[in-house]
């Protein structure tokens, strides 16, 4: 990003009183996550887990829902990392904590929207990375997660202006990255860059948030762009957008970042994408009702 | 070339209650067959379906039926009639309205600008197995309402072509049911129907701009005289054709085509496996396909 829009963000964060910060359980798990997987100790990360009750109870129930595709039933915690594996249980905290980073910005993005996109571009992320055997296979659940953070950010620094640029994308049916360039003069993708160093965000997750509008562009971690690229408009296509009708029309096996993708996945060409695309209408209605349960359990403990 | 589809393998993850094997079977076997996908949470349905064809069959199991389907020596027959009992009494005016608002808000817009510079103010559409005619009527009062902004000054012609003459003369008669008026707005209604008895009649106004005719899909010498075209629609008609005469059947509509033009299929349909000249593109729950064309950019992908 040019140094002129990284100094006006890093300004403006600045001025904020306090800078919403990553849930305080997710600091020390991510630690202990991200050892390699021989160091890495079952009954700490069950420690931390089970630290925070509510985090624990909603680690239990992602753990069950049909969306983590789990046959048997979990009933602790340790059962249900175990049942998990460690990338997954990341993958699902992250998740557990999403309103609470949400909570942290303005209200004024809408959060059920906001979080059925998100968790949507995880799932739909993920589902694609391993059906295409991507060696990011991973991290795409994280990246397609936290891809929109940035959208947080501008919400809160130009919480005026933001809104009409919201506005006035839902009034053109046009893509909110478009409108916050013409109306800010940055999109998301730059802001969410920024948290994503505030808060010391893996260094992939963190170019997948700069580039996913961009995918030609990003200098490293391609194929993860790639990915969360594609997953992402393909959420905005089959209702798991940001509420509001695009006039969108996508020619995916023609666009750059199929291109890209194509180099890291000799599985491409087999690909049935009309199938995958009517998959994702039944994801749809269930991230919708998980986005609802944890929403609502969520109000309910505050 | 459908079986190597990844998206069979591997099962998808954690789909609520598992469905009979057998079922799960017969779903693929319709979906390689016909190119028709009946999504998980229609199982009921298609449960319900197959059961009525193993009542008449006396077939006891999914399993019976799934091997008469596949090894009995009237399988294309019974494979037809269990289509027969999927699609009957689906079709209704603004059926699908996904891809009407594809069509009147992304595609023709762009279209309309595109021929308008080409100097062509006329626009040749092609509803093909119309059946009882919801579908080109849709198809002539969108058009007709468009013919106040989009389409003013322009000409239009719309041609229906069925096999069954029974289905023709029914759409000659006019006459519907409020059943094919579910999706019918009260403005179309009241602008393009009169009601008779406990039916609605379309105004004459309507039928003006439909031109009926007689099509065997699989009469070539026929089939190469459609021309010029801009839109073409094929819903649920391939589903019943096998793998040679829907590509020749497919290859037929690509040539009627104008570049640039768009080919629709009913919802859950595709062409994966089937032709690889048209272009899939997606628009927000719907897709279409896309005749290249050197004058017109293809559909963007951000």
């Amino acid at each position: 990003m040019n140094t002129a829009i990284r100094k006006r963000l890093e300004a403006q964060l600045r001025r904020l009183e306090s800078l919403p910060a990553l849930p305080v359980t997710l600091g020390p798990l991510r630690e202990s996550l991200d050892r390699p997987a021989e160091e890495i100790e079952v009954d700490r990360v069950v420690q931390l887990v089970s630290y925070d009750k509510s985090i624990a109870a909603q680690l239990m129930r992602m753990t069950n829902s049909p969306l983590f595709g789990r046959k048997q039933m979990v009933g602790t915690v340790r059962e249900a990392v175990l049942a998990l594996g460690f990338w997954r249980v990341r993958d699902v905290v992250f998740s557990c904590q999403f309103p609470k980073i949400m909570s942290g910005w303005t209200k004024s993005v809408d959060h059920v929207s906001f979080w059925r996109h998100s968790l949507g571009c995880a799932l739909v992320s993920q589902k694609l990375a391993r059906l295409l055997r991507s060696r990011s296979a991973e991290k795409a659940y994280l990246a397609g997660l936290l891809h929109d953070l940035g959208i947080l950010v501008n919400a809160t620094l130009f919480s005026d202006q933001f809104a009409s640029t919201l506005q006035r994308a839902k009034e053109q049916q046009t893509p909110l990255h478009e409108v916050e360039k013409e109306v800010l003069g940055l999109t998301h993708a730059e802001s969410g860059r920024i948290l994503a160093e505030v808060w010391n965000l893996p260094e992939d997750v963190a170019t997948v948030m700069e580039f996913h509008h961009d995918v030609g562009a990003a200098p490293t971690a391609k194929d993860l762009v790639a990915l969360v690229h594609l997953s992402d408009l393909l959420c905005r296509l089959r209702e798991m957008g940001y509420g509001y009708y695009e006039a969108l029309s996508v020619d995916f096996a023609g666009s750059p970042a199929w291109g890209v993708l194509a180099q890291h996945c000799p599985h491409l060409d087999r690909f049935d994408l009309t199938r995958f695309t009517f998959e994702l209408d039944e994801y749809a209605e269930e991230v919708l009702t998980m986005v609802s349960n944890i929403l609502g359990s969520n109000t309910n403990a505050a | 070339m459908a079986g190597t589809s990844l998206t069979v393998e591997p099962p998808l993850e954690g789909r609520g209650a598992p469905a009979d094997p057998h079922l799960v079977r017969i779903r693929d076997l319709i979906y390689r067959l016909c190119g028709i996908y009946m999504p998980d949470n229609k199982y009921y349905f298609l449960g319900d379906r197959c059961g009525r064809r193993m009542k008449v069959l006396g077939a006891s199991s999914f399993s019976d039926y799934l091997d008469q389907l596949t090894l009995g020596s009237n399988r294309d027959a019974e494979l037809r009639a269990l289509l027969n009992e999927i699609t009957v009494g689906e079709t209704c005016f603004f059926r699908n309205q996904p891809q009407v608002d594809a069509l009147m808000k992304i595609i023709l817009p762009k279209m309309i600008e595109a021929k308008r510079k080409a100097g062509y103010c006329r626009l040749r559409v092609w509803s093909s197995g119309c059946s009882t005619g919801e579908e080109p009527y849709t198809l002539a009062m969108l058009l007709m309402e468009a013919s106040q902004s989009l389409l003013a000054g322009w000409q239009f012609d719309i041609q229906a072509t069925d096999l069954n003459d029974h289905s023709l003369a029914r759409c000659k008669e006019g006459l519907y049911s409020d059943y094919a008026l579910r999706n019918t707005t009260a403005f179309f209604r009241q602008k393009y129907f009169t009601p008779e008895g406990d039916q609605f009649r379309i105004h004459d106004e309507v039928k003006a701009r439909v031109d009926f005719q007689r099509l065997n899909l699989r009469d070539d010498t026929r089939m190469v005289f459609m021309k010029g075209l801009d839109l073409v629609f094929c819903c649920n008609v391939l589903i019943y054709f096998d793998g040679t005469a829907k590509r020749r059947t497919v290859q037929h509509y690509f040539n009627a085509l104008l570049p640039g033009g768009y080919f629709f299929l009913g919802h859950s349909e595709s062409l994966y496996g089937v032709n690889d000249q048209f272009r899939l593109v997606h628009f927000p729950k719907a897709t279409a396909y896309w005749k290249p064309s050197s004058d017109a950019p293809p559909p963007g992908a951000k």
